[in-house]
């Protein structure tokens, strides 16, 4: 059971260097705290409020006291052992999110202190200390991990220096990622990881409750879908990427996921990323041999090559795309266009 | 409640923080990206609490956290945390502890980067990380610590050629032994005799 105590005017409660694992509340009267702060070297005096605990620190840390416990008028303090001070709190939480008020306060104000005279030597850019630790784990092949600190980066950075860097770079994390796995998470995991991992990072506002996230509706996605197709008319690639990336890490079905990976890869050629692009769309024939746009992706591989100066295998895969379709579609008029400019090129 | 996959990211180092945790299972890694090295900072296991200081201000996260194992855990935000807390009051006094030894260790760390000389800096470093183990530094012992330069220079705040410079110097004077794992730092007393007498030098 706590104490209550009497102490007269000018006596002290303890001195700065007593350990003791007491904590006082001052019921009545006047109680200073005498110390010394660390930054001015200042003798500091702070008094107790009536209704305010004091020694609590010290004696829940069990480290000495800090500073010296003065009575200023005759008071009256109620004493706690550290086990009784516990029970009274957690009856009654209001004392303890009050002190945790005070100490996160203490805590801040501390803390800056210590980063100010850090300044020199540890301060990184907080926009290159993620993307280096992408970095770090995707040359060490901890895919999934590097893919959450590249789509972290995405999220926070979606137009910074390593933006574009880095959007091709998730690319091929996912890819490795589906063809060896991480080595960290479970073996079945390639298909779902993207997701999930996105989903466990809080990509989207809905997921922070748990890893597992249900589709969103059909329609919203369709809307979804069609708003980052129109950023692909209006030439926003980088802003498109990111929407249909978001239509994956949603969750979305598999009609709209495998559009949207389509539609990705789409934007790696035109932000120039034409190793990535070859990527995604080898990944994504070899997942769906009949895929109704085969053409058109292997049309947008051959011009990756064509782009990367690889002109015998670009014009390869143009003649094998010329061998799948007719006269009058699209593709093969492009793809006969194309193969014009690279032979003409080429003489 | 959250759930994250083993291997998963909990938080990156570096990116801002909004939320914090109380593990409830699973174990959580901590670890930071220095230079080409993924160190191990600690490992969590449930009952504790990580990223509290995302409820301060809303800084950098100062480290990576990774699942270990699947893991479970209470997601607290400077919104919830206050009903949260009404709830728990368990949780509520595991934080204020936790909040009185990150302030206590605040405090420490602000103690050695005031030191004027880096000698003394070092040398209170090895002050600390007794006093951390619950160390009697009056006592003229060896003690063996499970430390390395660049945690060292760390915690000093020195960049890590200058801590070895400083450190190879007390070899020299015999008072410690550098080992790749672990220094010996022969009498803790003499150290603790040194800092204080240079901290009294500063305060005049």
């Amino acid at each position: 059971m706590p104490k209550s105590v009497q102490y007269r005017a000018n006596s002290i409660i303890y001195f700065k260097g007593d350990q003791s694992e007491r904590i006082y509340l001052l019921n009545a009267g006047k109680v200073s705290l005498s110390y010394v702060d660390i930054e001015s070297g200042q003798e500091m005096r702070d008094l107790i409020k009536t209704g305010e605990f004091f020694g609590v620190k010290s004696a829940l840390g069990r480290y000495i006291r800090e500073e010296t416990a003065i009575v200023l008028q005759d008071s009256t303090v109620m004493v706690f052992s550290v086990g009784e001070f516990e029970q009274v709190a957690s009856k009654n939480t209001r004392i303890i999110t009050k002190m945790l008020k005070v100490f996160s306060n203490q805590l801040r104000r501390i803390h800056k202190q210590v980063q100010t005279l850090l300044v020199s030597d540890e301060q990184v850019n907080p926009e290159t200390g993620l993307y280096k630790i992408g970095e770090y784990y995707m040359k060490n092949k901890r895919y999934g991990q590097a893919l959450h600190a590249y789509k972290r980066y995405l999220v926070y950075y979606p137009s910074g220096a390593f933006a574009t860097d880095v959007t091709s770079k998730i690319v091929s994390a996912e890819d490795f990622l589906s063809r060896y796995g991480s080595g960290e998470p479970p073996a079945s995991a390639p298909a779902a990881a993207p997701a999930a991992t996105a989903a466990a990072a809080g990509l989207s506002p809905s997921v922070s409750t748990s890893a597992q996230q249900a589709p969103a509706d059909a329609s919203g996605l369709a809307q979804q879908y069609y708003n980052a197709v129109s950023l692909v008319s209006q030439e926003k690639y980088m802003e498109a990427f990111k929407a249909f990336k978001k239509i994956i890490d949603g969750g979305a079905d598999a009609e709209y996921s495998t559009k949207a990976e389509f539609e990705m890869a789409k934007c790696l050629f035109y932000l120039r990323q034409f190793d990535s692009c070859i990527k995604s769309f080898t990944t994504i024939v070899q997942k769906f041999p009949k895929h109704p746009e085969m053409k058109d992706a292997l049309f947008f591989v051959a011009r990756s090559y064509e782009e990367k100066g690889e002109k015998a295998k670009a014009a390869g895969l143009f003649k094998k795309i010329l061998s799948m379709g007719t006269e009058d579609d699209p593709v093969i008029r492009k793809v006969k266009k194309a193969l014009r400019t690279l032979e003409g090129g080429r003489v | 409640m959250v759930t994250f996959r083993k291997g998963d990211i909990i938080f990156c180092e570096y990116e801002p923080g909004d939320t914090f945790y109380l593990l409830q299972s699973g174990r959580v890694q901590i670890v930071r990206i220095i230079g080409e090295l993924e160190k191990n900072i600690d490992i969590l296991y449930p009952g504790e609490v990580f990223g509290e200081m995302a409820i301060l201000e809303e800084a950098p996260r100062s480290a990576t956290t990774i699942a270990l194992d699947e893991v479970k855990a209470l997601e607290f935000t400077k919104e919830n945390f206050e009903v949260l807390m009404m709830g728990n009051p368990q949780i509520a006094m595991k934080l204020l502890k936790l909040f009185v030894k990150r302030i206590y260790d605040q405090k420490r760390r602000f103690m050695i980067l005031t030191l004027e000389d880096v000698e003394a800096k070092v040398a209170d470093v090895f002050l600390m990380l007794a006093e951390n183990q619950s160390m009697d530094t009056s006592a003229g012992e060896s003690i063996e610590f499970k430390t390395t330069v660049d945690d060292m220079s760390h915690w000093a705040g020195i960049p890590p050629g200058q801590c070895r410079e400083v450190l190879n110097h007390f070899v020299a004077q015999r008072r410690i032994e550098l080992h790749p794992d672990k220094i010996v730092v022969k009498n803790i007393n003499d150290f603790a005799r040194f800092v204080g007498s240079r901290r009294k030098h500063q305060e005049k």
